[in-house]
């Protein structure tokens, strides 16, 4: 199987002197395509710090990231920019949609970055609409849809600008157990049809029993890697 | 087109905060509007008082008059003048005059002042004299006639049908000479100083007066285009100017009613300064209150790939859009109010200032280019004063605007 992120001895602190935090000590990992994992671990261990330096959005004290071979830590703002714009998708917690579009116009947005021309753009976003199972949603604003078709609308999003990898952090957090889990199902056959690449950050359970493959983190330090059996 | 959509959407996001911030522009607009309108009405006053009371447009002296009024300083060939003058179109009116100073006595007291002696038919296509006379007759050309200010009136204790008598230096042979004339009116001017010291008599009196038959000092003109007078250019006047000839238009003969002018338009400057100022802190604060709200979603949209070129972008059109909302408004607030003021006035009251009355309404001048130059303005303004906020804004670190929830 193709790697498609590597850490190299990463280490990320936070503060000045008697206050520094070591948030992440020599983490090194690699995660390959088509995985669906979870990084786990109590607050405070370091599984944001470390999705947030495999995502482009912080950089490593010391260590390299890899994503599809290209070393990621010394990028540019620019350079790091166009990178998550054409290789990362992101799902955030909560509040992630842009709340003055629609959801059609959400999923656009991140091609329109992208430079897809529009006829290709109107037809991805109903190829996504669809995939997420929310056509005929499209026109619908964030606020008049509900939790769950919010994240749905945020997934069909990442996998818009065709990225090599999804992160995603906590995305079922606000939302109800019988939505989670058929957000869940979703992302997991999307996985498994598609080969998409999905890394999460989380303590949901529900998470957890779906993972491929779950990398325990504690102080900063890869506690525990397993590879699960669904 | 995304971009556009969303940066003129997100103007409605604080529906309150945007009204508030576009009623900010569009009063400054307003306002500069307002204010270049009274602007040009006084300027447009003070011209006017200039030139059309007594003045005229523009002047034809021999050099060195209008310093002293050297009785000996006239005009040596007035009819080529005349002539040549008469024969341009751009000229609506030229009155001759003879102008001396004498001593004007009444029965009752006595005073020094300017006589001025006219054609009192070419003086009604040049001067206010005819308007301006309340009480009595204009002059008919009748060889006693003489019109006094009314100041020069109460100060001689003179009324209709008194005798006047008037003492000046013939020119000629320097005699001491004297003529009677019988008051046929009064005029009022309104500047004091115009209204105690002149006095008008018939040009045909008063050129066997003063020994200057055929002569006169000046020349005043009007023109069909009051805009030739500031043209230092004009064949009309460079022709005349030969010799000891001088033509000047009242730029040249008022100086210092050109730096008035100046004045009113630095004022007019500042006026603006202060308010694009006050407007840009204005729109600077409450799109720095937008971005501070919506830290996350930039931090978001920076996540996902926009470029801070794009997110200045972004904040630059919705100043841009803001600053088109309060354009369109203003203009329109600013032609109703400013074409409210034109057609009924401001009140002012009566004022003199540099010599000429504002007396009454004041008129503000409505112009096109107010509603096209000063929206622009104001709109490059506005997008100017965003620069600082959209920099900010997209210098945003994803990492930090999402560390609540990632």
């Amino acid at each position: 199987m193709k790697t498609v992120i590597e850490t190299k001895n990463l280490v990320r602190k936070f503060g000045e002197a008697q206050t520094q935090v070591t948030a992440l000590s020599n983490v090194s990992t690699h995660i390959e395509e088509g995985e669906f994992t979870a990084i786990i671990g109590p607050s405070g261990s370091g599984k944001t710090t470390l999705l947030q330096l495999i995502g482009g959005l912080d950089e490593p004290d010391s260590g390299d990231v890899f994503l599809s071979g290209t070393n990621i830590a010394n990028m540019s703002g620019k350079q790091l920019s166009d990178f998550r714009r054409d290789h990362i998708g992101f799902i955030f917690q909560s509040y992630n949609l842009i709340p003055v579009l629609s959801a059609e116009e959400n999923i656009e947005y991140i091609m329109l970055l992208q430079g897809v021309d529009e006829k290709d753009r109107k037809t991805r976003v109903q190829e996504m609409l669809a995939l997420v199972g929310l056509e005929g949603l499209g026109d619908r604003r964030p606020s008049q849809l509900s939790g769950g078709q919010q994240q749905r609308v945020a997934v069909a999003r990442a996998m818009a600008s065709k990225p090599d990898i999804i992160l995603a952090d906590e995305p079922t957090a606000n939302l109800d157990s019988t939505t989670g889990i058929a957000l869940l199902d979703m992302m997991r056959e999307l996985n498994a049809q598609m080969n998409m690449t999905f890394v999460f950050s989380t303590h949901d359970q529900k998470i957890m029993d779906r993972a491929d493959r779950l990398i325990h983190l504690e102080d900063g330090v890869i506690q525990l890697d397993e590879i699960c059996s669904s | 087109m995304l971009s556009l959509k969303l940066a003129w959407r997100n103007l409605f996001r604080n529906t309150r905060r945007t009204l508030l911030t576009c009623m900010l522009i569009t009063s400054s607009l307003v306002v500069i509007i307002l204010v270049d309108g009274i602007m040009l009405g006084m300027i447009d006053v003070m011209v006017g008082g200039i030139t059309k009371t007594l003045e005229g447009e523009a002047q034809v002296n021999q050099k060195g008059f209008r310093e002293n009024f050297e009785p000996e300083l006239f005009l040596n060939d007035p009819d080529a003048i005349t002539a040549a003058l008469a024969s341009d179109e751009r000229v609506a009116g030229h009155a001759p005059r003879v102008i001396i100073g004498g001593m004007i006595a009444s029965p009752y007291n006595t005073t020094g002042g300017l006589v001025y002696g006219v054609d009192a038919l070419s003086e009604l296509r040049v001067s206010r004299l005819e308007e301006a006379t309340y009480e009595g007759e204009y002059l008919t050309g009748a060889k006693r006639e003489i019109l006094l200010g009314k100041l020069m009136g109460e100060l001689l204790e003179v009324s209709l049908g008194d005798r006047i008598i008037i003492t000046a230096a013939k020119v000629d042979t320097g005699e001491i000479t004297q003529e009677l004339f019988r008051v046929t009116g009064f005029f009022e001017f309104g500047p004091e100083e115009m209204d105690q010291s002149l006095a008008f008599i018939n040009l045909s009196a008063a050129q066997p007066l003063l020994g200057m038959d055929g002569h006169v000092h000046q020349i005043a003109v009007q023109f069909v285009d009051p805009e030739d007078a500031k043209n230092k250019t004009l064949p009309t006047l460079t022709r005349l100017n030969q010799g000891n000839v001088e033509a000047l238009g009242w730029l040249d003969l008022q100086p210092s009613i050109g730096g008035i002018i100046e004045m009113s338009s630095y004022a007019s400057a500042i006026v603006g300064a202060v308010l694009f100022i006050l407007t840009s802190l204005g729109v600077i604060n409450s799109m720095f209150m937008s971005i501070y709200e919506r830290i996350y979603e930039f931090g978001v949209a920076k996540a996902i790939g926009t470029t801070p070129r794009q997110i200045i972008a972004l904040v630059l059109f919705e100043a841009f859009f803001l600053a088109l909302m309060a354009c369109a408004i203003g203009v329109l607030l600013g032609y109703l109010a400013s074409s409210y003021f034109e057609s009924n006035g401001i009140p002012m009251g009566r004022m003199e200032m540099s010599g000429v009355l504002l007396d009454g309404n004041l008129h503000t001048e409505v112009r096109a280019y107010q509603f096209v130059a000063f929206p622009i303005y104001v709109t490059l303004l506005t997008v100017a004063a965003a620069i600082y906020p959209a920099v900010f804004a997209s210098r945003i670190v994803p990492s930090q605007a999402l560390q609540r929830v990632l």
